[in-house]
């Protein structure tokens, strides 16, 4: 039965949704201020992340706890290729690939080790194996100065193509793009492309493959997987992802430290899949973007209650984490499938209902 | 009659058990050959034995004349010997289709960046994947579920799509742990006329069940376990009557 209320045509949907995610960062700027474009520019960050974590953890059912690991490779190959630490300075379509592969390679070696490990006691290795990346990059500066040690890197070379550099503010068509709003399109367009090899490979052989171990492996195998092949691509993919997102902060930062790579890095990334739902793909951004925008929106927990009661009860950095782990319980005490569940779990809600 | 499956002097133990000793038997290419005994005599330790699940302690293990003892799982599936699961095994939040589909797994080659670029070659795998998928929900009568969760599946159509993921890897040999368990007696005469079906359509099936009418009327040859011993083999009608078996299943009193 033909419907009598047309849908609109997918072009019109997908020419609405360009409009707007364009248009975003000139709208957040007049409407919040330019330092939420950079939170959004970080958003996009944190989404090509949760992306790849969710590979290892949403579709192979791997628990990684260490996944930051990968990040800081990534971002430490893109500092020490173009900065003034090793004096080189390698164009940025070249240092990227190049941190994405390292951190691929790493993937498999923390992966071949821990094949035989599943659910608590992958997370406490990969765990293990987080810390000691970052305790390397904090120690590695003797006796050959490799990271620079708890001081990190600075003055790493911003996004050069050509001559367009992505440091400086452009002028096109009457509207100044700064820093920052170019940031986002660069961003934009990686995310987009971890997007879509993410939705390509979910509705392929590996993708399913990869479920299957996560939902009996004993049975994969039966099934004729190579489980340990498909275990270590996981790894890798994820792995690569998060290279990928290194390099891109080191560049958009300037300036990296073993800091930034610590074990709450690694567990917000989780959250973020797990809120947002996992192995859900628009779930998993969703996840990213509220995580990475909720603390900061709830920085201004001082203002509401200056104008609430006239003075603040409390100091709003404890408030503000307060409320945020209160946020976190709510969501998976009433959406424990995660805020944007896949299709398939709310499949099962209406086949339980049958 | 050749031997599609050898197996000889097979033994394994755990700790102090002694769970398979010194196994031997044949199953001939095109037969159905039962597998009985009292439970734990040893049925399904075996099947994990020849699927590679368990690793053998001794003995040998040949498929169309090919050693398969010491393979892992997934390469002695490609030799062509596919089982199902006494506790069903389903990939439980995937749909009864994608379980299918993930049986093609091993007889489809595209990776990553198949994958990703959906190549010609991999766009045509894909195509012919579902089409055997959907041939083959059909084949053992589920294909209305084909959508539908495989956990929420009711219990007997749940076996009927194990054996639809076992068949959609193309096997030689087919073992089935108690596929009619929990079925009820409707459910039992369609599963035995899908049997004789794909019996008839070449395949060899190994089989361990302990409804001894289904097993009676559907066997060309039984072999018999208790304690990890192969007590007796032979057609149904000389199984029935050796004293060793109705020993083992009726206690020694009996005799």
């Amino acid at each position: 039965m033909p419907s009598l209320c047309p849908t609109p045509p997918r072009w019109l949907a997908f020419s609405l949704l360009a409009a707007g995610l364009a248009a975003l960062p000139f709208l957040v700027d007049a409407g919040l201020g330019r330092s939420w474009v950079r939170l959004l520019d970080l958003a996009l960050l944190y989404a090509i992340l949760a992306l790849g974590l969710n590979i290892v953890v949403g579709y192979a059912g791997l628990l990684d706890l260490g996944y930051v690991a990968f990040y800081a490779l990534g971002a430490y190959v893109y500092a020490w290729l173009s900065s003034p630490h090793f004096g080189l300075h390698l164009p940025f379509w070249a240092v990227l690939p190049l941190g994405a592969s390292l951190a691929a390679l790493f993937g498999v070696l923390l992966g071949a080790p821990t094949l035989r490990l599943r659910g608590d006691y992958l997370a406490i290795v990969t765990l293990g194996f987080g810390e000691i990346i970052r305790i390397f990059l904090n120690n590695l500066n003797a006796p050959v100065n490799i990271t620079n040690g708890p001081q990190g890197i600075n003055l790493i070379d911003p996004v050069r193509l050509g001559s367009f550099d992505l440091s400086q503010p452009h002028e096109l068509l009457g509207y100044t793009f700064t820093s920052i709003h170019l940031t986002y399109y660069l961003f934009l367009l990686f995310t987009l492309g971890v997007i879509f090899i993410s939705m390509r490979l979910e509705d392929s052989r590996i993708g399913r493959a990869w479920v299957a171990i996560r939902e009996d492996e004993v049975a994969a195998a039966a099934t004729g997987i190579n489980t340990r092949n498909l275990k270590l691509l996981a790894f890798a993919m994820g792995a690569t992802f998060g290279g990928l997102a290194g390099g891109l902060f080191a560049s958009f930062q300037g300036f990296i430290s073993p800091e930034s790579f610590n074990l709450m890095e690694s567990i917000m990334i989780l959250c973020m899949i797990v809120l947002g739902g996992m192995g859900h793909i628009p779930g998993v951004i969703f996840g990213a973007v509220v995580l990475t925008l909720l603390p900061e929106a709830l920085r201004y927990t001082g203002d509401w209650q200056r104008e609430l009661f006239g003075r603040i009860y409390i100091d709003p950095a404890d408030l503000r984490m307060l409320l945020f782990g209160l946020a976190l319980v709510a969501v998976m005490l009433y959406r424990p499938a995660g805020l944007l569940p896949s299709t398939r779990r709310r499949r099962e809600f209406a086949d339980a209902q049958e | 009659m050749n031997a599609l499956l050898t197996v000889s002097g097979v033994s394994k133990a755990f700790g102090g058990l002694q769970a398979l000793s010194g196994i031997s038997l044949q199953v001939h290419a095109g037969e159905i050959f039962g597998l009985i005994g009292p439970n734990g005599a040893g049925k399904t330790t075996l099947f994990n034995a020849l699927t590679g699940l368990y690793s053998i302690d001794c003995g040998e293990i040949r498929l169309n004349g090919q050693p398969i003892e010491g393979r892992k799982p997934h390469q002695v599936l490609h030799t062509g010997l596919a089982r199902t699961f006494q506790n069903i095994r389903l990939f439980a939040e995937m749909t009864a289709l994608e379980n299918v589909l993930v049986g093609r797994h091993a007889r489809t080659r595209s990776g990553v960046v198949g994958a990703v670029l959906r190549l010609p070659a991999t766009r045509r795998e894909e195509a012919d994947s579902r089409e055997r998928a959907h041939a083959l929900l059909q084949r053992v009568g589920i294909a209305q579920h084909a959508h539908r969760l495989a956990r929420n599946l009711p219990y007997g159509d749940q076996r009927r799509l194990e054996i639809a993921r076992a068949l959609a890897t193309e096997p030689v040999l087919l073992a089935l742990d108690e596929p009619a368990a929990g079925m009820n007696p409707a459910e039992r005469a369609a599963l035995r006329e899908m049997l004789l079906q794909l019996q008839a359509d070449g395949l060899t099936l190994l089989l361990i069940e302990h409804d001894v009418k289904l097993i009676m009327g559907l066997c060309t040859r039984l072999a018999v376990l208790d304690y990890g011993l192969k007590i007796a083999e032979g057609t149904p009608d000389a199984v029935c009557r050796d004293p060793k078996v109705i020993a083992a299943y009726l206690g020694d009193e009996a005799i």
